[in-house]
């Protein structure tokens, strides 16, 4: 065990410092058998070639998702002449380096890779172009060909402030249950469907003197991390962030979803949970030693994974539980492209046909199950996409029902208001993700945690 | 200098002589500060006009999610700064973070002197081996530390633990526990440095008193006491100035092995100023943080020095 965290602790390491070498895009060799056809991007009736010799930086994170994508870039650049060039960023700094790009106003970064809390800062400070004029422009984007609607209306959403889109969304996540079909089975048990059900399968499971601990959710600090399963829980209590047009983060509902998700964490999670991130729940999930936890549906790529997991063909996945209030509230997490105001004209025209390259169903599906590489990407954009006969196949190979938990919590149980959307976000996800981590580790109370969170946020929402 | 001082020496006799060295005087210092020049204009660039501007961005709000609010507020950030909870627990967490790394590197580095003075063989492996934590960048060391040592269930220390009959211990996520971690981290890197420094002094002093006390019978005590702390002062208190800083503006160990939790538990004021400025974008009151701090600073490093004239 202590080797195997050798190599992820490597792999962590170097992650980052390739980021800063990789400025080239980097060419999968193994891709030759990729379809590299153009005509289906050739049929939209605008001119590909307009912002020819043009270059565009793109920052993405390093992910299997992003990886696809620049390995058939190449592609783009043939039918645009347009010159793309991508770094890679680690998910922890990406969202600073860009928020410092755009703040100077170097337009170092086209577009980048957005956590879509941050759009209703960009739209506050006017960093970030408005598309919907990009959209409507029969110039540059081929409205029939392109069919916006077919991205997931959630998603849309997510990228949207005040009605406004401001980013265009390229791959996303649900939440999901993911939990051992072979333990539950052996036990009689049901994958949960609400809150109390999910604590009883989690302590039947519990025997930490087997190295088998019943359940898992996110416990290090965060607003990507903690706050990122918290809000669902918050909100699956009946939590509302605006009471009466006020942010409002402690309260009975607050307080009884924070106390569910800290005795879980106590009493049926490994102690060191309290400092992992979705990668090492995944990786003790793999390893046989958790019974179930909620996470991103993607992270079944790493649960199935050969090379490292244990638990290949015993795995099988459920919506969220039902909370109190009789929701199921996953994240509307995904990755989006906006388009950098401080570009010159021609540039952004660039960017636009990138981004509208990028998110094309065409692309979407060359880069999942049309891949030549291995890792295919789970969180295509589209409606259509998730519903193609060969995506649902490829899906299906990560385990029981997961196609179906996957498109049912898509459909159904997303929700916008998962997480309070204001130009104020990251102070606040920091504030809570810090309230979250003090009550679970004992250094305050529930109670004491989320009042001192309130009194901190209250002066940040005043003008 | 030569043709200065010879054209002054040719001068006329009617020149007086003190004329003359003032005359010399006056082209020394113009020859001196052209050579200063480059250097203090580089110093200023690039040190003394960043502070100021710390300075003078601290007394506006740069609040990056509300534009709109942005403008100069005077000392408004200092006031809002001593009412703010968090600063003074961020600024109490960083003095027992300072005073127990620097009370245990130094009494560690002393005692790993004085025991490294009386081997016979072996002293240059020694000094190799423990000058290597010294040289590992501390984002590494916070890395290792956090990975390696102290997971609970597969790290070293936790393994030690549970085969010393302590059972196993969340060492990062209780908050005393880590913030015993990150003090035991930053003194396992640093003690070397005092072990270093007390050495190098230790061999210097004159044998000639240890011989003379050893005539007049005083115990391995006594001459520790009444010779070797006294010679050896200087040395300390240099030592624990230049720890004191280092400790008060420490960040990458703490920032890669707790960033600052669980809670804040482990959050020195050096953090809080980042995570204001740069997570929570709130520049302007970042800014006051790090001002306060350069403040405290200050005033620590003023009352040390004065302790090193004292006597």
């Amino acid at each position: 065990m202590v080797f195997r965290s050798t190599r992820r602790t490597f792999l962590k390491g170097s992650v980052g410092a390739s980021a800063m070498l990789l400025g080239a895009p980097a060419f999968l060799r193994g891709a030759a058998a990729q379809d590299n056809d153009l005509a289906p991007y050739t049929s939209a009736k605008i001119d590909w070639k307009q912002a020819s010799g043009e270059s565009i930086t793109v920052a993405v994170i390093p992910a299997s998702y992003f990886d696809n994508l620049i390995s058939i870039a190449p592609q783009f650049q043939e039918l645009t002449g347009i010159n793309v060039r991508f770094e890679k960023i680690p998910p922890a700094q990406i969202r600073q380096k860009c928020v410092i790009d755009l703040t100077s106003k170097t337009g170092t970064y086209a577009t980048h890779a957005a956590d879509p809390m941050y759009y209703a800062l960009y739209a506050a400070n006017k960093w970030a172009e408005p598309l919907d004029r990009y959209l409507n422009d029969a110039s540059l984007t081929d409205k029939a060909w392109f069919n916006f609607d077919d991205i997931i209306p959630a998603w849309r959403g997510a990228d949207s402030v005040d009605g406004k889109l401001y980013g265009i969304p390229y791959d996303g996540e649900v939440t999901i249950q993911v939990y051992r079909k072979d333990l539950y089975e052996a036990k009689g048990l049901k994958p949960a469907d609400n809150l109390e059900a999910f604590v009883a399968n989690a302590a039947a499971l519990n025997d930490p003197g087997n190295r088998i601990w019943g359940a898992a959710l996110r416990g290090v600090a965060g607003a990507g991390q903690n706050m990122y399963i918290y809000p669902s829980i918050f909100r699956e209590f009946g939590g509302e962030w605006f009471k009466g047009g006020k942010l409002t983060v402690n309260g009975p509902e607050a307080e009884a979803a924070l106390t569910w998700y800290v005795d879980l964490m106590r009493k049926y999670a490994p102690a060191a949970a309290q400092n992992w991130n979705w990668p090492d729940i995944a990786d003790a999930f793999s390893q046989g030693t958790i019974g179930a936890y909620i996470d991103a549906h993607s992270s079944a790529s790493v649960v199935n994974n050969a090379d490292k997991s244990k638990v290949i063909g015993k795995v099988a996945y459920a919506r969220w539980p039902k909370g109190p209030s009789g929701k199921r509230v996953t994240s509307i997490w995904n990755w989006g492209f906006p388009i950098n105001a401080a570009l010159p004209d021609k540039r952004k025209k660039a960017t636009w046909l990138f981004i509208q390259w990028a998110a094309s169903a065409e692309t979407q599906a060359r880069t999942s199950y049309k891949f030549a590489g291995p890792a295919k990407r789970s969180g295509v954009n589209r409606t259509s996409v998730w519903k193609d006969p060969a995506y649902i196949k490829l899906m299906s190979s990560f385990g029981n029902n997961f196609v179906e938990a996957a498109m049912d919590s898509l459909q159904h149980d997303t929700d916008v208001d998962w997480r309070p959307r204001v130009p104020q976000w990251p102070a606040i996800g920091d504030t809570m993700a810090t309230a979250i981590q003090s009550a679970l580790a004992g250094q305050a109370t529930v109670k004491a945690a989320l009042d001192d969170a309130q009194k901190r946020i209250e002066p940040m929402m005043k003008g | 200098m030569s043709t200065g001082s010879g054209t002054s020496m040719d001068a006329p006799a009617f020149i007086s002589s003190m004329d003359a060295g003032r005359v010399l005087a006056r082209r020394e210092r113009r020859f001196a500060s052209a050579l200063l020049a480059p250097a203090f204009a580089a110093l200023l660039a690039t040190t003394t006009f960043p502070l100021l501007y710390l300075i003078w961005t601290s007394t506006f709000r740069i609040d990056l999610a509300m534009p709109f609010t942005n403008g100069f507020i005077g000392i408004d950030n200092y006031r809002d700064l001593l009412a703010d909870s968090r600063f003074w627990s961020s600024l109490s967490v960083s003095m027992i973070y300072t005073i127990s790394t620097v009370v245990l590197q130094v009494a560690i580095g002393l005692g790993l002197a004085l025991f490294v003075m009386g081997m016979k063989k072996g002293q240059g492996l020694f000094r190799l081996i423990a000058i290597l934590p010294v040289v590992l960048s501390p984002a590494v060391v916070g890395m290792v530390w956090r990975t390696f040592m102290l997971q609970p269930e597969f790290g070293i220390v936790d393994f030690l633990s549970i085969n010393a009959g302590l059972g196993s211990q969340n060492w990062l996520g209780d908050p005393t526990l880590a913030m015993i971690s990150v003090i035991v981290i930053h003194t396992w890197q640093w003690t070397p440095f005092a072990f270093m420094v007390l050495l190098a002094s230790l061999a210097a002093l004159p044998d000639d008193i240890y011989e003379a006390a050893r005539i007049d019978r005083a115990s391995a005590w006594q001459r520790f006491r009444r010779i070797t702390l006294p010679l050896l002062r200087p040395a300390i208190v240099m030592v624990v100035i230049m720890r004191t800083m280092v400790a008060l503006t420490a960040f990458a160990a703490i920032f890669t092995v707790t960033g600052g939790g669980p809670g804040t538990a482990t959050e020195i004021l050096n953090l809080y100023a980042y995570r204001k400025s740069f997570t929570e974008l709130s520049i302007g009151y970042g800014s006051a943080l790090a001002v306060a701090l350069l403040v405290v600073t200050i005033i620590i490093s003023a009352a040390l020095f004065a302790v090193r004239r004292a006597k």
